[in-house]
């Protein structure tokens, strides 16, 4: 019983959080239906026993990539700057051109016949099953990416410290600028 | 199975007939119930004293301010004016609730609720002692540090939605700020979690004992320096002094919060105050022994549990008072000191006592540094 409701809570949490991203006109308050969104996603996780994932979700997502969002929101001028254009006409957002609208809906077409053909599968043999008994997750995620997965494991940590060498050249002063 | 409070509970014999009772008379869902009842009340329970904590600690601040001051401080309400951050909460409901035209009004309603709700979600994995604990969580650490930044994120929303310059820059300060300080504290947590093996508090506070010298502080010197860079890193963290910028009251009025009035100021102002007693007793528990009582008197019956609470409440006041005493002593640093003093000395260390503390744990196979001098000795006393 308490699962359910952990469940529905973070669903409607997730689904509504989703839909109001993409619904308000204000970049700011999207940030924060996104916030919605992410800390449901952390519910659902837990309501499948991932705990491990449920708090990494907190600690990424929620304490990371959404204040980074709402950084770059504001250092690129808030979601108010140049919503006139010269001519005092208030814009409407366009958002790309032909090719980025068909690049768009092909890939959309093609992702939702890959959800079709999954889903397909899952409806015609359904059969409610059992959630295994709850174990804590932390141990065993742990031994697998230092065993089995430990070149996934490297490879994201020289990706990392390839952003991080990156950061760093693109906000070193340059050198050679004097004017 | 992770420990909660109801999993303590049901050690009694009242509560284990209670719980068979209900499962024979409702099936599963009668403990379960009975478990979320329980939890209910330990939550209100435990928001009552802390929100009674956080208000006694800005009585604590005006006291111990005057008192180095050569001054009374308040004194007029109650005995040794107690009841005064009774009567400053009465007067800040009283106040008229000015939301100022140009607001963005959706953030500028949720940044405060925000603030509070990243500072009460916290308390859910503080170890209050081993059996009065919300829950144990076996990734406690991973989801305080992430429901911690909830505040950050509520510090920069409360200055934009402000529209004002200057709770915009206090805004941008304080979130910068808490970003950058994250790192250093996370990575001194870590070496503790390696020497701990464990992510949950009540692991990491198990793994050290009742004296002094079982502590994680005086394990070896990287956790040394580790303590301090936490304890710095946590200045920080909760916006005091001397890195009291996104609030400086010389340059940006009051900061993030100068356009809150009334309870909204009183929420990120409460959440301030409980986020740094959260922050104390996070750093008690990660290095200095936590709730651990000498001998471990009393075990798990109630005085025993009571002990533990004193220990527990105990060093995390003292630490409160030292975070206070901090405030009125140093003066504030620069934007730019404080992001130097973060990346350029703050992150280096911590990044090699965590390398530090992983080849002590390679080399001297988890002994503490008092267990390698003394070896001998606390052999034949019977430490370890």
């Amino acid at each position: 019983m308490f699962d359910l409701t952990l469940f529905f809570i973070s669903a409607v949490l997730t689904v509504i959080g989703a839909i109001m991203v993409i619904t308000t006109k204000d970049l700011m308050h999207a940030c924060i239906y996104l916030l919605a969104s992410f800390l449901g996603m952390a519910g659902l996780y837990l309501t499948l026993g991932a705990d491990f994932v449920a708090a990494i979700q907190l600690l990424v997502y929620v304490g990371g990539v959404v204040i980074l969002m709402v950084f770059a929101v504001m250092l690129t001028g808030g979601p108010h700057a140049q919503k006139q254009n010269k001519f005092g006409m208030i814009k409407t957002a366009l958002m790309g051109n032909i090719r980025t609208y068909t690049i768009g809906g092909l890939t959309a077409v093609v992702v939702l016949l890959m959800m079709v053909k999954l889903y397909i599968s899952i409806f015609k043999n359904y059969t409610a099953g059992e959630l295994p008994n709850y174990l804590p997750t932390v141990e065993r995620i742990g031994k697998s990416l230092i065993t089995d997965h430990v070149l996934a494991f490297e490879i994201s940590s020289v990706l990392l410290l390839g952003a991080l060498i990156g950061a760093a050249i693109i906000a070193r002063p340059r050198k050679n600028r004097i004017n | 199975m992770t420990d909660t409070i109801v999993s303590y509970l049901a050690k009694f014999g009242p509560f284990k007939d209670l719980l068979e009772f209900l499962t024979e008379s409702y099936g599963a869902n009668g403990p379960t119930l009975f478990a979320f009842l329980i939890f209910l009340v330990g939550v209100i329970i435990i928001v009552t004293i802390l929100s009674t904590i956080g208000g006694l600690g800005t009585y604590a601040e005006r006291k111990i301010s005057a008192d180095m001051q050569l001054r009374m401080g308040p004194n007029r309400v109650g005995p040794y004016g107690i009841l005064q951050f009774l009567a400053d909460g009465v007067k800040m409901l009283m106040k008229e609730d000015i939301v100022p035209k140009d607001v963005d009004r959706l953030l500028f309603f949720i940044a405060p609720m925000l603030a509070l709700t990243g500072v009460f979600g916290t308390l859910a994995v503080i170890p209050f002692s081993s059996g009065f604990t919300l829950t144990d969580l076996n990734v406690g650490v991973v989801y305080l540090i992430g429901i911690s930044s909830l505040v950050g994120l509520a510090i920069f929303l409360g200055g934009y939605a402000s529209n004002s310059k200057w709770s915009m820059l206090g805004g941008m300060r304080g979130a910068s700020q808490i970003i950058s300080y994250e790192i250093p504290i996370v990575l001194s947590i870590l070496a503790v979690v390696l020497l701990s093996g464990g992510l949950s508090f009540g692991v990491i506070t198990r793994a050290q004992g009742g004296w002094p010298h079982e502590w994680f502080i005086f394990h070896n010197p990287f956790t040394f320096i580790g303590f301090f860079v936490l304890f710095i890193g946590s200045l920080a963290e909760t916006n005091r002094a001397p890195f009291d910028l996104p609030e400086a009251e010389s340059e940006l009025v009051s900061g993030y919060h100068t356009e809150f009035t009334g309870m909204r100021f009183a929420f990120f102002a409460l959440a301030e105050y409980i986020e740094v007693f959260v922050v104390c007793g996070v750093t008690a528990a990660l290095f200095l022994g936590g709730y651990q009582v000498p001998f471990n008197l009393g075990g798990d019956t109630i005085w025993g549990q009571l002990l533990q609470l004193g220990a527990f409440f105990s060093k995390t006041l003292a630490l409160y008072y030292f975070v206070i005493v901090i405030r009125w002593t140093l003066p504030r640093l620069r934007v730019d000191q404080l992001m130097t003093m973060c990346w350029k000395y703050l992150i280096p260390i911590a990044l090699f006592n965590l390398v530090g503390a992983g080849v002590w744990m390679w080399l001297f196979k988890g002994k503490s540094l008092f267990v390698l001098l003394f070896k001998s000795g606390t052999a034949a006393a019977g430490i370890h």
